[in-house]
């Protein structure tokens, strides 16, 4: 290409960029085409949104705003607020709870709401035809429920449960008309979704939108939920981004205004664009971590566990691969979890010459000078069973390399899917195994930790650990659990049954004119009906 | 008629081939949808299998082959293990806009391919350089890359076209421009070999020692010889097209039956994945049963 074509050409691709300088920012195929539309970027496509039946945390963000439930979380104190009752209260034996029901509440679809609404939700979720994976696990030892009057309901469990109250305010057991639940059949109702909430279910075009708008009959929300007003939101539309590389490019093209789970790296790059402002949520639970199983060799060994925490310089993995966005974690609960334990704030930080001493400690050397510790002629070897999501796999690369340090040779098994994961498990063919969970109260813990429990990969077993677990778990006072759960968390570092790396960040990004979008306090789910869009329209 | 069924004989043996394949290689992989979900949801081994056992999902995998069949004979493609839905009803949603893309990009992308092989067949210094450059990008770059150098340009940097969602035609241009660019190469690649030897093959030199201009040539002798292979390409590249539906719905946010593909396998949604295999082997068997049959009666060289 001669000099003259090339100026030439860049002559016109410049008047281009200038041209379209000039044009209107919002075009036609923008964001907001109606007034105050808000376009709300999800990152998976749930395969099902019955939020009975279904799973997903997708499916929840959408679904928040639909549903009521009985009572709800303040997003500050994290406290149990009025939702649906107005009141409730549990007996002496931690059995039976009752609670009281608003009067003056209607289903979107004119439907009355009262305690045969409530009744009907739960037989729903518990009948084994309604297929649930997740809400009837979630009512945990329920036995049954008794609608006391109109006003007023019990529900009955087997056994002392504290974590009731917790599942009972998340939208999973959010309560949906009873005629719109007869209306159609279990796998249709996902279409024609009725609840009391802020925002009404327009509809759902799977692989396209879901389409909500705003509910103006709407007075009975829990006290955090301000009234509409002229900069609220009134419609909301879903879509679904489940290409990672594509969202970040949505948002800055002003396709969406607001997107869910950024990666690390593309936040980083936001940062700078004043158009667009982050909020990463920390999600409550237990961290990204490794568990790690006791009954086998060499992690069976105590020394080992310690050894290998601390040489994990879990700064280093924070700045490389979460971009500084994530708090280090210290222990099996992530800061902003209930009944934390601050105490264990800065345990195992890194610590070569430590790691190396412990491992001197119980005979490993390095007889073979391979650069690799051994005893009795067996390398220092370590298992690691790494799954494809939650970016795991580059975590354990950064560990292998680590710990090559401290001289544990680190060979990764990655899993394809979680049924593959357990396969893994189940064989006991691994040292440490990535997994973890989302949840305010800690009562999670119980299946990691107990002995009994469904998901202790650890392989360990304490009675003192299982004593206070199960008490913590059932124990109705807020100073008493505090006190067990510090204990359980400190027993579990000091055995050092797992590496934890950092809490989980859920990162958020939207337009710089949403404005108050706050997120519940289990981290996932934002309640819209606070939102407004600043200034006119978008 | 007799070589038409012989087609459609072997064109239903494949599509039975692709199925049972299907069918076993997904069962290689421990567990399924269902049980990945009630794990994560704290359920009991026990639960777990008594609503895997409800779904028929604990019998071994060769009775669940046959059951399969059997269903498959009554036109029952099973439900999906997540969301419950009935899989015929997924596929139905998800056809038509995919159709939309194929069509629209496969049609291009036929025009794109022969302009751009004839041009860079012509030999005509600059301009051919050009389409054979243009040729070689379409064949090497990777669809997601230049997806994403697409979006970039068109909806972040000038705000030309909507870089997600469906409902207009303006939702189109760009994924049908992405996907008819990169099935244009083979194309345009085959159709430029296949003129160029067509145009000094005998019958081109008998026509232009007969006097005829050169242009005449190309039209009526060389393009009726040259472009025959290029049909068959075309019907090829179907198979690329529904890959590249894969990447290009996900990629620009649209439904379709690429991304309830990726979806299901990423979910392990067995009866999801069955009926896609099920509907795009049968699509793929048909389009090149018919390129057989069109050949045939364009060559008369070709027997069947």
């Amino acid at each position: 290409m001669s000099i003259q074509k090339a100026v030439k050409t860049l002559l016109v691709v410049f008047a281009v960029t200038a041209l379209n300088a000039c044009l209107p920012e919002n075009s036609a195929f923008r964001g907001a085409s109606s007034q105050n539309r808000l376009i709300y970027g999800l990152t998976l496509e749930p395969s099902g949104f019955d939020p009975h039946i279904h799973r997903s945390s997708e499916l929840g963000i959408p679904l928040r705003q639909v549903y009521d439930t009985l009572v709800y979380r303040d997003p500050n104190t994290k406290a149990f607020v009025p939702g649906l009752a107005t009141e409730w209260s549990v007996s002496g034996d931690g059995l039976v709870y009752t609670f009281k029901l608003r009067e003056d509440v209607t289903f979107h679809d004119g439907t009355a709401f009262n305690a045969q609404a409530v009744a009907a939700n739960l037989d729903r979720i518990v009948d084994p035809a309604t297929g649930s994976q997740r809400a009837v696990f979630m009512l945990g030892p329920y036995a049954g429920c008794e609608v006391v009057d109109d006003y007023t309901i019990r529900i009955v469990l087997e056994r002392p449960y504290a974590a009731l109250l917790d599942t009972l305010s998340q939208v999973y057991l959010g309560i949906a008309s009873p005629s719109a639940l007869n209306a159609y059949s279990t796998a249709r109702y996902q279409f024609h979704q009725v609840g009391t909430g802020p925002f009404t279910f327009v509809e759902l075009i799977p692989g396209q939108r879901i389409l909500l708008r705003r509910n103006n009959a709407y007075t009975w929300g829990p006290p955090f939920y301000k009234p509409a007003g002229d900069n609220s939101i009134e419609e909301i539309e879903f879509r679904f981004y489940t290409d990672p590389s594509t969202r970040v490019l949505a948002l800055e093209s002003g396709e969406v205004h607001v997107m869910g789970e950024i990666l690390p790296t593309d936040a980083r790059l936001l940062a700078g664009n004043s158009a667009i402002q982050l909020l990463p949520v920390n999600v409550p639970g237990q961290p990204t971590q490794f568990l790690i199983n006791t009954t086998r060799f060499p992690t069976d060994n105590r020394a080992v566990r310690q050894a290998l925490l601390f040489g994990t310089n879990r700064n280093a993995i924070i700045d490389a691969i979460f971009q500084r966005f994530s708090p280090v974690a210290w222990g099996p609960l992530a800061a902003n979890t209930l009944y934390y334990n601050p105490a264990l704030n800065g345990a195992y930080s890194y610590d070569i010459a430590q790691a190396q001493a412990l491992l001197a400690s119980v005979g490993f050397a390095d007889s073979n000078a391979d650069g690799i510790l051994d005893i009795n002629g067996v390398d220092l070897e370590v298992n690691v069973v790494v799954p494809p999501w939650g970016l795991i796999p580059q975590i354990a690369e950064l560990l292998q390399d680590q710990w090559r340090i401290i001289g544990v040779r680190a060979v990764l098994t990655p899993v394809p899917t979680f049924p593959a994961l357990q396969q893994v498990v189940q064989s006991g063919a691994y040292n440490l195994v990535a997994f973890d969970t989302a949840g305010l109260d800690p009562v999670f813990l119980n299946d990691f930790f107990l002995s009994t429990g469904s998901l202790n990969w650890t392989g360990f077993t304490s009675q003192e650990l299982d004593t206070v677990l199960t008490q913590a778990a059932s124990a109705a006072d807020e100073s008493t659990r505090q006190v067990l759960y510090n204990r359980a968390q400190q027993i579990i570092m000091e055995e050092a049954l797992l590496l934890p790396i950092r809490d989980y960040v859920n990162l958020n990004a939207s337009r710089a004119q949403v404005q108050q979008l706050a997120f519940d306090p289990y981290g996932w789910f934002p309640l819209l009906n606070n939102a407004v869009f600043s200034g006119t329209g978008s | 008629m007799i070589r038409v069924t012989r087609t459609l004989i072997s064109s239903a043996f494949s599509v039975w081939l692709a199925t049972t394949i299907a069918f076993f290689a997904l069962r290689i992989l421990p567990g399924d949808a269902l049980q990945a979900q009630l794990s994560m949801s704290g359920a009991s081994q026990a639960v777990i299998a008594t609503r895997r056992a409800a779904l028929g999902l604990e019998a071994s995998s060769l009775t669940q082959y046959i059951r399969y069949l059997q269903q498959l004979t009554q036109g029952d493609l099973g439900v999906s293990l997540v969301s419950g839905e009935r899989v015929t009803d997924a596929l139905l949603r998800n056809l038509p806009p995919t159709i939309t893309l194929a069509l629209s990009a496969g049609t291009t992308a036929g025009v794109l391919g022969i302009v751009l092989g004839i041009v860079s067949a012509s030999g005509c210094g600059r301009l051919s350089a050009t389409t054979r450059a243009l040729t070689a990008l379409s064949l090497s770059v990777p669809i997601y890359w230049s997806g994403i150098v697409a979006i970039f340009l068109f909806s972040v940097q000038l705000s030309w076209l909507p870089a997600s969602g469906t409902g207009s035609v303006v939702h189109l241009i760009l994924p049908v421009s992405l996907l008819a660019f990169h099935t244009a190469g083979s194309i345009a690649r085959v159709a430029q070999a296949s003129i160029s030897t067509a145009a000094q093959a005998d019958f081109a030199r008998t026509a232009r020692a007969k006097g005829l201009r050169e242009k005449q040539i190309i039209a009526h002798h060389v393009l009726r010889v040259g472009l025959l292979p290029v049909v068959s390409t075309a019907a090829l590249q179907f198979g690329f097209l529904f890959s590249g539906a894969v990447v290009t719905e996900s990629m620009f946010v649209r439904p379709g039956i690429g991304r309830l593909l990726l979806d299901a396998v990423i979910k392990q949604d067995y009866p999801v994945v069955q009926g896609v295999v099920l509907i795009s082997a049968s699509a793929y068997a048909l389009v090149i049963a018919i390129t057989n049959v069109l050949n045939a009666h364009l060559d008369p060289r070709i027997s069947l």
